[in-house]
């Protein structure tokens, strides 16, 4: 099972440490040079639940998740998660606090990793602090694997309720 | 083809040129307007008319949040009694049309009630002397979505004040605005705070003569914390007084500052290790009171950041803190601490009640505080000295108020720290014996205080956490576990001479509402799970319940229609800290599902979001 957050008002997880040198330790680990060349994020990362006028989608750049798929990152990420203070606003295991869940398995801007790299990297209207300045785009990679890593919980328990 | 398509280009570009020609004249006008304001603004005759209104209101009316000046939340009200409250009724309701935590009161002056709501903060007037209370006017400011990430703890807003013709309440993205009470017109528009910078406002602003004074959120998110007084005829800022840090900025004068168990300079610098004060918090989010005999406005202070107590070693002066200042310039004339060397997010910001009380055989000048940390105090509201100091809910942290020192016992088992790993049991929880969003009230007639109360406890970690502008600095897992009792909150009624608890009605669930007495000796409040309740006054007892439809977190009013007769308000709508614990109780976003809290059994099966006015009457 998923761990949960369950009644704790205000929440983060684990260590100390200066985030610029947490990014750099993550982007390290990989060797000197990075298996995957960071991808530079650019306007027009598409959003599968757009509706192109016309049905004609508009051109923009192929942006893709270098890490995808692979777990010791996305172990990294989950200590991003906590030092980049993710957890504060999104809660312990990203269950969700003042900002929302995102180990729910749905997606307000897109159910894609491009579209929670730009939420992260670009942040969102609603108050989601833009990350890409501090993080750089090999950083918000690393979340993002971290993030699309979490299963999503086999059912949805709001719905029921004890006899009272 | 392409020649269409750049004529296209041009024709925008016109359309869009004279637009912004349009905005501009705008511009200027309202500058214009502004200017003639603060001549005006700036006669004798125009100040002197508002010294008067700093009185007390007119009996019938509820012109700043707490009703009066020494926010007892008193009504003098008396037809609704003990006698006729169980046949009271709801009489009128209303859909703010809002989602976010109604914490907060209505205003009434003359024949308009005033509602402002949670962010997006959108202000009605609604006429009371038509059938069906039909709106006069309804203003929507342009205020920034980016503020919704930078509230710690949903999207509240504590309320407006009525000064001077105008409704001055503040906007979540760090504006005061000021409305023009009969038109619905912006009169002044002012930039307190900064979100980039972790500042976002919920307070209520307080009027006294030309001063508006206000103050930011921003505890979780490292703010210098502080507290700026306006002009109230054009807006300007014409004073800010820190709360910690150099003496300069908290505008210490020489020879003015003395509080009551300290002394020496520089005390909110050198009780914080390595400039830590720079990002020490002490916000003000809470509620504020004056005393027109001393000439001193009162308020608390936040919590100090970050979670992490070893990170910022010493006390944390003016964390946690109660702090009495000159309206005019902003002059700090004392300043008391509850929680020195905060470790465990026990802000201040609760209301400083005003009153003269009865200690001992001798007549005094007091200030009852109710704090997040679990005790309640009596201070002497002309030196800030501690005259009485007991715990109104369970507390663990302290053993007791030491009333030669001002200093709390602390347990040191309790203590937390980077260092101290997951300290279990603390009493009361981070939410407080009593949140400071849940105002007490008090009846000169019963001589006592009622308050909304808490019960619970927390296990509490911290980690070191570096600062990042704009983003959370907090570093903290603590979650809660049900204090002793069987019950999770409680309302009571508190002898503030004697510091002890006279009756006490326990609820299901936390108490998070604000309180109202009237001089009908009937006592109000709303619960979390959706009821607005009348009590006798002098014995607790349930007078009168009606299910208003959402949890309540906001605070009851009393005031007199123009027909005459004696009315109750509220608000219903669950959220503030309960949108983030009970998220179970949140049904608007598909994308953000949320477990039940097992701490709060059954509370979303009893009551969702949705921001009401409800007004009550015979």
């Amino acid at each position: 099972m998923r761990p949960r957050r369950t009644q704790s008002g205000r929440s983060s997880g684990s260590r100390w440490a200066v985030p610029a040198l947490l990014v750099l330790a993550v982007a390290g680990s990989r060797g000197a040079t990075p298996a995957h060349a960071p991808v530079i994020a650019a306007p027009g990362v598409a959003n599968p639940a757009h509706i192109a006028a016309g049905g004609l989608p508009p051109p923009g750049p192929v942006v893709r998740n270098p890490y995808r798929g692979e777990s010791a990152i996305a172990r990294a990420g989950g200590k991003l998660f906590v030092s980049m203070h993710c957890s504060d606003c999104h809660g312990d295991a990203a269950a969700g606090a003042v900002g929302p869940n995102l180990g729910d398995g749905r997606w307000r801007y897109g159910a894609t990793d491009a579209a929670v790299f730009r939420s992260i990297y670009f942040g969102r209207p609603r108050g989601m602090p833009a990350f890409g300045g501090v993080l750089g785009a090999q950083g918000v990679w690393v979340l993002v694997t971290y993030l699309r890593s979490l299963p999503p919980p086999a059912d949805q328990p709001t719905e029921r309720f004890s006899r009272h | 083809m392409r020649w269409s398509v750049a004529r296209d280009h041009d024709m925008v570009r016109a359309i869009v040129g004279h637009i912004l020609r349009k905005r501009t004249g705008m511009r200027a006008c309202v500058a214009g307007f502004l200017a003639i304001t603060a001549i005006a603004g700036a006669t004798g005759l125009a100040r002197a008319d508002r010294r008067a209104s700093a009185g007390a209101p007119a009996d019938g009316e509820w012109p700043m949040p707490a009703g009066d000046a020494s926010a007892t939340r008193y009504s003098p009200l008396a037809q609704i009694d003990v006698a006729n409250a169980p046949r009271l009724r709801p009489v009128w309701s209303f859909s703010t049309g809002v989602l976010g935590g109604h914490e907060g009161q209505p205003l009434v002056v003359g024949d308009t009630m005033y509602v402002v709501t949670p962010w997006p903060n959108v202000l009605y007037a609604f006429d009371l002397s038509r059938p069906g209370y039909p709106l006069k006017w309804k203003f929507r400011p342009d205020v920034s979505r980016a503020a919704i990430g930078a509230a710690c703890c949903d999207v509240v807003n504590r309320g407006a004040v009525y000064a001077d013709g105008k409704i001055i309440y503040n906007l979540l993205d760090g504006h005061t605005i000021a409305v023009d009470a009969a038109t619905g017109r912006p009169v002044w528009e002012t930039k307190i705070a900064s979100v980039a910078d972790g500042q976002t406002v919920t307070m209520a602003p307080f009027v006294i003569g030309d001063r508006v004074i206000v103050g930011a959120s921003g505890g979780e998110f490292g703010i210098y914390g502080w507290i700026k007084g306006l002009d109230l005829a054009t807006g300007r800022v014409v004073w800010t007084g820190h709360n910690l840090g150099p003496d300069a900025g908290m505008l210490i004068r020489p020879g003015q500052f003395h509080p009551p168990y300290v002394s020496g300079a520089e005390l909110g610098v050198r009780s914080w290790a390595r400039g830590t004060w720079k990002h020490g918090g002490a916000p003000v989010w809470g509620w504020i009171s004056y005393d027109p005999k001393r000439d001193l406005l009162y308020y608390g202070t936040g919590n100090a950041g970050p979670y992490d107590a070893e990170q910022r070693a010493g006390d944390n002066r003016w964390a946690s803190s109660v702090l009495a200042r000159r309206p005019e310039n902003g002059a700090l004339i004392w300043a008391y601490q509850f929680t020195p060397h905060d470790s465990w997010d026990y802000d201040a910001t609760g209301a400083m009640i005003l009153a003269n009380l009865t200690i001992g055989g001798k007549r005094v000048p007091a200030l009852v505080h109710f704090d997040k940390n679990g005790f309640a105090y009596t201070l002497d509201r002309s030196t800030g000295r501690v005259l009485v100091a007991q715990p109104f809910t369970d507390v663990t942290w302290a053993k007791s108020i030491d009333l030669a020192t001002g200093r709390p016992v602390v347990n040191p088992a309790m203590q937390t720290g980077d260092t101290k790993g997951d300290v279990k049991g603390i009493c009361p929880s981070l939410e407080g014996g009593v949140s400071p969003a849940s105002p007490p009230a008090y009846s000169p007639r019963t001589h006592l205080f009622y308050t909304s109360t808490n019960n619970f406890c927390m296990d509490y970690t911290v980690h070191r956490i570096a600062y990042i502008k704009g983003t959370p600095y907090m570093g903290v897992s603590s979650p809660y576990t049900a204090g002793p009792g069987g019950h999770l909150g409680a309302f009571i009624a508190w002898d503030a001479t004697t510091g002890r608890v006279v009756w006490k009605d326990p609820e299901p669930y936390p108490s998070w509402s604000g309180a109202l007495v009237t001089a009908g000796d009937v006592a109000f409040y709303g619960t979390l799970d959706g009821w607005f309740k009348a009590v006798d006054a002098r014995t607790g007892k349930l007078l009168y319940r009606f299910k208003v439809g959402s949890g309540v977190v906001g605070a009851p009013i009393a005031f007199r229609g123009p027909d005459g007769r004696q009315y109750l308000a509220i608000y219903a709508g669950i959220g503030g800290d309960w949108a983030l614990l009970a998220g179970d109780t949140l049904s608007d976003d598909p994308t953000d599902l949320r477990a039940p809290n097992p701490l709060l059994e059954n509370l979303a099966s009893r009551t969702s979001q949705g921001g009401m006015v409800w007004i009550f009457g015979l």
